[in-house]
């Protein structure tokens, strides 16, 4: 609402702080409006023109009733038909622009935030999307940029146009009679305390209906992705009442904005019977003591829906305004977001090529900023501990451990999912912190130990290593793996619908997707996590031996439980409670008769 | 097309079915809204007789009696449209609430083959953007209600005073009423295509975060920012498209009733010169126009908004409708005691995709026995295992428990009895406690620990930040792969089950804990019947015996030593071909 008359009101402390919040979104959104600063004030301009139409028609008939019907002139009577109607269809034909430049602004603004947003988001560091529900996330770039969409595709402009009526209405009605006004204005105090106090209620109530919202919509996400297991394991029951849980909690929210509404506008349609009221009363007077004319009471009269119905109007757009301005809100909290593996300003490119060297790495998991709940996540134990190794170009190291001794954290800190706490990874003598995101993306590549297929076909899941492959190419990929024919025997060959995450096919068949993908990405440095833990023994070899022949020159890092794929590397690493215990050949580390030797004895002893 | 209109009845029936319960906050919003009818036309008639009584003939004391009187009406006229707002609302919020409730129900109870085809972001729709759109009709129902009235009402009262007045003041309405219809009928199909764009937007957000380690690994962040750019242009062109019909309708929409002003200024006018009309009633038929505009755009927003919920509340029937393929049998039989003896009998099955995964096969698995299906990727492994709990039913031949087709019990009974630990493992962001106590959340914490050392988790749960109660990430994604397995093993075993089944369960498990884990997973399986899906001979050694599943069907069985020797596809299958020993003797080079 128009700040002036509304912010002259007693404030207790905390809507006062949220008046603050509320004015840094607007600035915030002014700012971000600036590149389409023509076209806001073309569609203002437009605004003003249509609004002085509008206010016109009014004046018009006082005239009428005045110098026509009062002074029994019939050509007048003709000519303010005629003018109004002139007025009328100027208006229309204004509107008709206004509807849509505003539009056209908002959407262009719309598409802009929507692209922006979600590319901070996949910039993000991996720790962001630990700490926060991807249902949650998945709300920021839906429900929260639909309120937007609400408001930009009618919102803004009944906002404006309101303000401007009711503002040109008071000019307008002081300049007839400003007795009158007066007399008018006293109904505006009530309003007034009843629009503060809807207005500090309603804020709460929609903040809560839109976080509400979201943890319902993560629920039902939740439940939707382990539904397989709910109902292996007869569960449905438990899940259906949680649902509900959070279902009904969203119901409240939203009832609890209807109560403050049912409260507030019974208080505004009063004053609207009440103004008129004042006008004919005070009119009577007025007009038996000849101070005013009876057809300025008319317009009076007609002027008064001007005045209250925008106070309503703009008490309903408030609900959008408010929606939109908590969804901006938010949506703002997560582009300050800070990202913890930024790209520095003066980021260098990676060299072509280089050893990749861990150099004293110390890390633990969590220690960012608290999530969306206000929910803080200490820094957790130390995962990795001053941890050293320095990868030749060109060679091939395993990573073997137990579970949990830091194999894929390391794995990911090779890519730059996280910074180390102490010590640095750099590549080819340049710190990953001091790298560009693309080059680093485009050397390194890590296929994680948690796979995941999108929804389109095989072909479109494999692009996913460079998506500027041609189907040439990755059917190219797909021969150098051998892996031909297996997909081959698919319903569709490459182009079968592998659905959502994958899941019309094998376990083994996604890790074969994986690797396709890490062939047709061709980098010079991969990390495989676990990348054949699902395949079978037999094809398990075809494809190591395929890649291998495919890296052949290329750093090779391969995190793997099954021996057989580390006693095929040049080094191996024996990693424990995050730290390297063991570091040579296969040979040597057999030799030595240590931790790997044994490993190595049981594992050969079980096969 | 007539599938459409078979759709949209069938989500009215919907909609009507789900406002049934709340025909009191119907009944109670359309009488309040017809106070606030009455109260709304009678407050104009007052004011228009205090300025021809009153005012003109300068009776100040009457104009005080008129306004007395309009101020209890202005009294009536508040507390009815505070009234109706809250039923409007109300109902509306509850439809929503209930119809969402429903569907999520609803979805949990359908088979895992509709989930196999369905896409979580358009089921996230349906349960959101969808059920909105019904809301928003629901809540025009009592306003129109009282929109009617006072359209009715208006009329009456505009017609008792001059027929040709009221003819020119409303001849024009009907057009506007006209307007709005088309203008919902042309902006439909656009709304409805911008649902669509967005909701196709909402997958690639859904699908990129949640496969965001697998964004990262390749880099593929470009790619996807490029495919949101995609949805976000096409949302842009229909908002636009959409946008441009708003500005040549709202305009003409708005002009109508402007149009009607001035007729009846211009007409009414020299009725008042000619003696035979009020300058009052000028001013009250200037309030009844102004208070027509609302209801007539109403409508016409409740034709638009209707055309649109009907078909949400289609696409939403469409999912309500669809029957759980696995439903408990019309005439269910106990699943009797048993020692778990599970036999598959000339059993094949095809997904929806129409490939025949299985065909005839026949595995007999006595009770107590440990049975490792051994076979290539893509084999059909993990198709046999989801076949014992009706995870999927099949094509042909049969699945008995205990010498009872599974078909035949309940399903809750029979899921009761099997155990079943996915590969790909899944855990819910709630404490380690909680997942492992997944099937029974009340079970004792002792039960909970032992379950835990049985998987060879106890270890690592102990040290995690707050031990059984720390709260793991969406999917367990805090925890390593190793111990989210081990977490979904003691899950199972906390299950209890009669049959127990290891798909792929020790993937991510390492040599040095395995001899540990197959102690304790021996403990487990005694006294039940395990199905052990495994690619690695440790795990296989767990089992009694091996089967080679080819092909869909049981190829060969014996001992993992007796199949070595005599099946080569077998030794293919484990990489045991001779050339392969040399590989891992001498690799290193
Ligand atoms: N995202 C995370 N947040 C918090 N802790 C984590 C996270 N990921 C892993 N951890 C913890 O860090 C430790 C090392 O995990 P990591 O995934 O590196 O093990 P790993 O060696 O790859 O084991 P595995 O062989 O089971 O895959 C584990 O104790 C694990 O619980
Ligand atoms: N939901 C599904 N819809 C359609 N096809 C499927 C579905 N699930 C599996 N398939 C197909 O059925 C075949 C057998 O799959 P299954 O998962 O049983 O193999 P598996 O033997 O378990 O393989 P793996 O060792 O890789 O886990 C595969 O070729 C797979 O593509
Ligand atoms: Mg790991
Ligand atoms: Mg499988």
């Amino acid at each position: 609402m128009r700040g002036g008359w509304i912010e002259s009101g007693p404030l207790d402390e905390e809507s006062r702080i949220d008046r603050a919040a509320a004015r840094r979104v607007l600035v915030r959104l002014a700012r971000m409006l600036r590149p389409q600063r023509g076209a806001v004030l073309v569609a203002t301009a437009l605004l003003v023109v249509q609004t002085a139409a509008l206010l016109a028609g009014p004046l018009i008939v006082r005239w009428g009733v005045d110098a026509g019907l009062v002074a029994r002139n019939g050509r007048v009577v003709n000519a303010a038909a005629i003018a109004y109607l002139v007025v009328a269809l100027l208006g229309a034909g204004f509107g008709r622009a206004v509807i849509w430049n505003v539009s056209r602004t908002g959407e262009d603004f719309l598409r802009g935030l929507r692209t922006r947003v979600f590319r901070h988001l996949t910039g993000l560091d991996l720790g962001f999307f630990e700490r926060e529900k991807t249902g949650r996330l998945v709300a920021r770039m839906t429900s929260d940029i639909d309120a937007l969409q609400e408001l930009v595709s009618q919102g803004l402009v009944m906002f404006v146009q309101n303000v401007l009526i009711f503002v040109g209405t008071l000019v307008v009605i002081t300049l007839l009679s400003w007795e009158l006004t007066l007399c008018t204005i006293i109904v505006v105090p009530p309003l007034l305390a009843a629009s503060i106090w809807f207005r500090n209620r309603s804020n709460t109530a929609y903040l809560n209906v839109r976080d509400s919202i979201s943890s319902n919509l993560s629920t039902l996400q939740e439940g939707l992705e382990g539904v397989r297991v709910v109902q292996a394991y007869g569960r449905e029951g438990g899940f259906i009442e949680r649902f509900e849980a959070t279902n009904e909690a969203q119901y409240e929210a939203n009832i609890e904005t209807v109560r403050i509404a049912t409260r507030y506008f019974p208080v505004v349609e009063f004053t609207g019977v009440l103004g008129i009221a004042v006008v004919v009363g005070a009119g009577s007077v007025l007009v038996s003591n000849d101070a005013l004319e009876v057809g300025t009471v008319l317009a009076f009269v007609l002027y008064l829906s001007n005045l209250f119905e925008p106070i309503q109007q703009l008490s309903q757009l408030y609900n959008t305004l408010q929606s939109a301005g908590a969804a901006l809100a938010k949506i703002f909290g997560l582009l300050d977001t800070p990202n913890s593996v930024p790209e520095r300003p003066g980021a260098v490119d990676l060299p072509p090529t280089g050893a990749l060297e861990v150099a004293g790495v110390t890390f633990a998991y969590g220690g960012g900023p608290p999530d969306t709940d206000g929910i803080e996540h200490p820094l957790g134990p130390t995962v990795l501990t001053d941890v050293s190794i320095t990868v030749a170009p060109g060679e091939r190291v395993a990573l073997v451990g137990p579970t949990g001794a830091g194999k894929s954290t390391l794995a990911k800190l090779m890519a730059r999912f996280y910074d180390p706490l102490a010590g640095e990874v750099s590549y080819g003598g340049v710190s990953l912190r001091d790298a560009t995101r693309a080059s680093l993306r485009e050397r390194i590549v890590v296929v994680p130990q948690e796979g995941y297929l999108f929804a389109g076909t095989l072909r479109d899941n494999i692009r996913v290593g460079d998506p500027d492959a041609d189907d040439a190419r990755i059917e190219a990929a797909v021969d150098a793996l051998g892996l031909r024919e297996h997909f081959e025997s698919l319903p569709e060959g490459l182009d079968t619908e592998v659905r959502e995450r994958g899941s019309r096919l094998s376990a083994g068949e996604k890790q074969l997707v994986s690797l396709a993908r890490a062939a047709l990405a061709d980098p010079t440095v991969l990390v495989l996590d676990e990348a054949t833990s699902n395949l079978d023994p037999g094809t398990e070899l075809e494809v190591e031996r395929a890649l291998e022949a495919l890296t052949e020159g290329r750093t090779v890092i391969v995190v793997a439980h099954r021996l057989s794929t580390a006693a095929r590397c040049d080094r191996v690493a024996v990693v424990d409670e995050g730290r390297i215990l063991e570091l040579g050949s296969h040979d040597e580390l057999v030799a030595r008769g240590g931790r790997y030797a044994t490993l190595f004895a049981a594992w050969t002893r079980s096969v | 097309m007539d599938a459409e209109r078979e759709a949209r009845r069938a989500g009215w029936r919907l909609i009507r079915g789900a406002t049934r319960p709340q025909w009191s906050w119907v009944a109670a919003g359309i009488a309040a809204g017809a106070a606030w009818t009455v109260a709304r036309l009678v407050v104009p008639q007052l004011a228009g007789a205090a300025v021809d009584d009153g005012i003109r003939s300068g009776d100040t004391g009457r104009v005080l009696v008129l306004i007395a009187v309009m101020l209890g009406f202005g009294v009536l006229q508040a507390g009815a449209s505070g009234i109706r707002r809250y039923c409007a609302f109300r109902i509306a919020l509850r439809t929503e609430t209930d119809l969402r409730a429903q569907l999520f129900a609803h979805l949990q109870r359908l088979h895992f083959a509709f989930h196999d085809e369905a896409q979580t972001g358009q089921l996230m729709a349906r349960a959101n953007s969808d059920l909105q759109q019904i809301n928003q009709v629901v809540i025009l129902i009592p306003l129109t209600a009282a929109s009617l009235l006072t359209m009715l009402g208006v009329i009456v009262i505009m017609v008792s005073k001059s027929v040709v007045l009221a003819v020119l003041a409303l001849g024009l309405l009907p057009l506007l009423n006209r307007a709005a219809t088309v203008f919902s009928r042309r902006i439909t199909p656009v709304n409805l295509a911008l649902q669509q764009e967005l909701s196709g937007l909402s997958g690639v957000v859904e699908e990129s975060l949640s496969g965001i380690r697998v964004v990262k690994g390749f880099g593929a962040e470009r790619m996807q920012n490029e495919r949101l750019a995609v949805r976000a242009d096409a949302v842009y062109e229909r908002s636009l498209q959409a946008a441009r019909m708003r500005a040549w309708f709202m305009p003409l929409i708005d002009l109508l009733p402007t149009i009607s002003l001035v007729a009846i200024i211009w007409y009414g006018g020299h009725l008042v010169l000619d003696g035979r009309l009020q300058i009052g009633d000028i001013l009250a038929y200037n309030l009844y126009v102004a208070m027509l505009i609302w209801p007539l755009r109403m409508v016409g927003m409740l034709i638009a908004q209707a055309s649109r919920a009907s078909a949400a509340a289609g696409r939403i029937h469409e999912v309500l409708a669809t029957d759980p393929e696995v439903a408990d049998p019309h005439h269910p039989v106990p699943l009797p005691p048993g020692p778990g003896d599970l036999r598959f009998e000339g059993v094949s099955f095809a997904y929806a995709t129409g490939r025949q995964v299985l065909g005839g096969l026949d595995l007999h698995l006595r009770g107590g026995e440990a049975v490792a299906i051994v076979g290539a990727t893509g084999s059909g492994k993990t198709t046999v295992a989801r076949l014992v709990p009706r995870f999927y039913d099949v094509s042909a031949g049969r699945v008995l428990l205990d010498g009872v087709d599974v078909r035949d019990v309940p399903v809750a009974a029979l899921r009761d009895e099997v155990g079943i630990v996915f590969e790909d493992t899944f855990l819910f962001s709630d404490s380690v406690r909680h997942n492992i106590a997944f099937s029974d959340p009340g079970a004792p914490f002792d039960l909970v620990e032992r379950a835990a050392r049985l998987a060879g988790a106890h270890g690592f749960i102990a040290a995690l930040p707050d031990g059984y109660d720390t709260v793991i990430g969406e999917h367990g994604y805090s925890l390593s792969g190793g111990q989210r397995q081990r977490i979904a093993i003691a899950r199972a075993v906390l299950h209890d089950p009669r049959v127990l089944i290891l798909d792929d369960a020790t993937s991510a498990v390492d040599p040095s804990k395995e001899h540990e884990i197959r102690s304790a997973l021996a403990e487990v399986m005694d006294g039940r019947t395990t199905l052990i899906i495994a690619h690695r001979p440790a795990t296989i050694a767990l089992a009694d015996r091996v089967v080679l599943l080819d092909e869909g069907r049981a190829v060969a069985t014996g001992t993992h030593e007796e199949l070595l020797a005599t099946s080569e596809r077998y030794r293919e299958v484990l990489a045991r071909i001779e050339d392969d020993e040399a590989a891992i003797e001498g690799s290193p080079s």
